[in-house]
């Protein structure tokens, strides 16, 4: 009997030996919380889980963080809805055990994932969620690398007074994102003392037919149309405003990104053309080494220009491993105290996350410039700029009558 | 407002009513013979939208868009088939019990299982056929093609569906089995193979809109969701199991969508139906052209 206990004894201290090593070298996991199915942008989401995906194949490449551990992500679709969304932080950290999530991209998803994050405890990165609220409210564990509204809203306030518009229309979908642009435009044209006329309609994000909407905006003559639709709703604003005749006649502007990626052309043909829209990188710009790195490996990979999304998903992942070798702590709130306390290098210059007035809460803001396709199936690396005047290629075109 | 404003948004909810009605005589359609409502019928508008756009994508080249419509039609009337044949129609056999139940389960497991297929086999983004025609007007309204295509399309198979169902045998064995399930077996008919056949051309009707509205509403995962939702709407508001009912009430919610969003607001688009379902629901419970059951 006294022999069977010894043998197990030892058995158990062998084991217990042999796991302490294996337990050193779990990897940290990571989870990428992002649109990967409708009604979510889910092209924005496939982006944003690459360029997290190269980073950590960077990362393991280079021997791991912390001595050694490997990155481990864990993807998970929120499908561009708040209840997805919050089922999925809860996923990722109670039965992934994350120690970050990176990858939110809708607003009205990541005010609700981000209010579970601060009840868990564990940072949430804000890859492509603009809303101005969601660092407003100065939560803990929340951390942006993307623009802000009213940061969009000056800016494209500053366009029409530059380019001397006088009846500006918004068409504008019933998210977070579409009715705080909305609000904040109105807020800043008196602010500012836009001297344009403004026109604001919020549709419901599940309607697919807005020929009503866009006669309206027709009939009301502007001279500049704001399409604030994201994912399908923004290419059924477009098809549908060129099918009544709004556009191109008169210049669309598109709030975000989207034309950047590959199927713009592919789902809008012609009907694409002279649209000008937001971006928060080109190819023009001058990188980071690191993200210049980035900008070549994903050349090689992928045979086609990055698009921001994955661009700064690649970012904030890289930055996380910095916070953990900084933290020398695998511990959400060491991580938290890292990012604080550090300046890290991201894709575009230094990232620092200070806890400034109002909205500048752990934030940091990326440029915004404004560019315009002029031709069919015209290549983004080929659109021109046109605003702002500082880094300007090009002055807005007008189309030629139909 | 000036009149001419006014009469392109009645024009405007007037075509797109039309197109919804496709949808919703499908549903009325397969609710008359079989008795049991469909919830995955989005679902086949959305495949119909896949077929259409796969087929101009990679065989047929994207000016034969009226080849597809059809060949479109046709997969999903065999999908239709089989799914009937196999998971429908063993609750019409053996006495089931609790048969509305079963059918529920039943649509609502095929809606999530043909969602997640088309994200596995097609993948999460939308896509979009080219435009089937150029721009033009119908009266006072400029129109994309497609829509033009699509009011066209659905014109021509309502009078199909029509003649279908007034001029031939078969269309009188369904308008039978509508009426009275046994006493068309006394006639010698199989209702089992005409419920099939039913199903069939019902989801085929769904199909149909979904491939006809491919180019201007998108082709993707969630694209049906919004037509049952409306579909719906219309077969309550025009009466269940009436196909004039589903006419009418297409037109009905169509109109009353576009001057809502308009002259309230659009970002209740999708109240403004509801709001005329209750209210016919309050004082016409069978809606416009649906009958009372007659029982002895």
């Amino acid at each position: 009997m006294l022999n069977a206990l010894r043998t197990f004894l030892l058995a158990a201290v062998a084991a217990a030996t042999l796991a302490v090593p294996a337990f050193a070298q779990a990897p940290i996991k990571i989870g990428v919380l992002t649109p990967l199915s409708p009604p979510g942008d889910a092209a924005a989401g496939q982006f944003i889980v690459r360029g997290a995906k190269m980073a950590a194949e960077e990362i393991n490449g280079q021997g791991g963080v912390l001595g050694g551990r490997k990155i481990e992500l864990i993807v998970e679709d929120d499908a561009g809805t708040p209840e997805k969304g919050a089922a999925g932080l809860r996923k990722l950290v109670s039965q992934d055990h994350v120690v970050a999530v990176v990858g939110q991209f809708h607003s009205s998803v990541t005010e609700a994932v981000q209010d579970l994050a601060e009840q868990l405890k564990v940072p949430v990165f804000l890859t492509q969620a603009s809303a101005k609220k969601l660092t407003e409210k100065h939560l803990t564990y929340t951390f942006r690398t993307h623009v802000i509204d009213p940061d969009r809203v000056t800016l494209w306030n500053k366009w029409i007074q530059q380019q001397g518009f006088k009846r500006v229309a918004i068409l504008a979908e019933n998210t977070d994102y579409g009715v705080g642009l909305v609000e904040e435009t109105k807020k800043q044209f008196a602010s500012m003392n836009v001297k344009a006329e403004l026109k604001t309609i919020i549709f419901d994000r599940a309607v697919v037919d807005l020929t009503p909407q866009l006669l309206e905006i027709k009939n009301w003559k502007p001279d500049l149309f704001i399409n604030v639709g994201i994912g399908t709703p923004m290419y059924l604003i477009s098809k549908q405003a060129y099918d009544v005749g709004l556009i191109p006649a008169t210049p669309m502007l598109i709030s975000y990104d989207a034309p950047a990626r590959p199927e713009y052309w592919k789902n809008l043909g012609e009907k694409g053309t002279y649209a000008t829209f937001i971006v928060y990188y080109h190819p023009t710009m001058k990188l980071t080494p690191r993200g210049e790195a980035f900008r070549t490996r994903y050349l090689e990979q992928f045979k086609e220009q990055p698009v921001y999304g994955g661009l700064n998903a690649y970012a904030q992942v890289m930055l996380l491993a910095d916070a953990i070798n900084a933290a020398k702590s695998d511990k959400p709130d060491d991580i938290v105290k890292a990012l604080l306390g550090t300046k890290f290098t991201g894709w575009n210059g230094t990232v620092a996350f200070t806890r400034g007035d109002g909205p500048y809460w752990q934030q940091w803001t990326p440029p915004m410039l404004f560019l315009q396709y002029t031709k069919p199936e015209q290549p983004f690396t080929e659109a021109k700029i046109v605003y702002p005047p500082e880094l300007k290629t090009g002055d807005l075109m007008m189309a030629p009558k139909r | 407002m000036d009149a001419y404003l006014l009469s392109q948004y009645v024009l405007s909810g007037l075509v797109i009513g039309l197109i919804y009605s496709l949808m919703a005589i499908g549903i009325t359609f397969i609710y008359g013979i079989m008795k049991m409502i469909n919830w995955s019928m989005g679902e086949f508008y959305m495949i119909g939208s896949y077929v259409q756009y796969a087929l101009l994508a990679t065989v047929l080249g994207w000016d034969l868009w009226y080849l597809a419509l059809p060949l479109a039609m046709a997969s999903v009337f065999l999908l239709g088939i089989v799914v009937q044949r196999f998971l429908l129609r063993p609750m019409y056999l053996g006495g089931i019990e609790r048969r509305d139940e079963y059918a529920t389960i039943i649509t609502i497991a095929l809606m999530v299982l043909f969602r997640n297929l088309a994200i596995v086999l097609g993948g999460p983004n939308q896509f979009s056929p080219k435009d089937y025609a150029r721009a033009t007007s119908l009266l006072t309204l400029p129109i994309s093609g497609n829509r033009m295509v699509a009011l066209v399309g659905t014109v021509v198979l309502l009078l199909l569906f029509y003649v279908l169902t007034r001029k031939t045998w078969l269309g009188r064995a369904f308008r039978g089995a509508a009426q009275n399930r046994v006493g068309i077996q006394t006639a010698g008919v199989d209702v089992l193979r005409l419920d099939m056949l039913a199903f069939g051309v019902g989801v085929a009707l769904a199909a149909a809109a979904g491939a006809l509205l491919a180019p201007a509403f998108l082709v993707y995962p969630e694209n049906g969701a919004i037509s049952t939702f409306k579909g719906f709407e219309i077969i309550v508001i025009g009466g269940l199991g009436s196909l004039m009912g589903s006419v009418v009430g297409g037109l009905l919610l169509g109109l009353i969508e576009a001057l809502g969003s308009v002259f309230l607001s659009p970002g209740y688009k999708d109240l403004y139906g509801f709001v005329l379902l209750l209210g016919l629901l309050a004082f016409r419970p069978t809606g416009l052209f649906g009958e009372r059951e007659r029982t002895v």
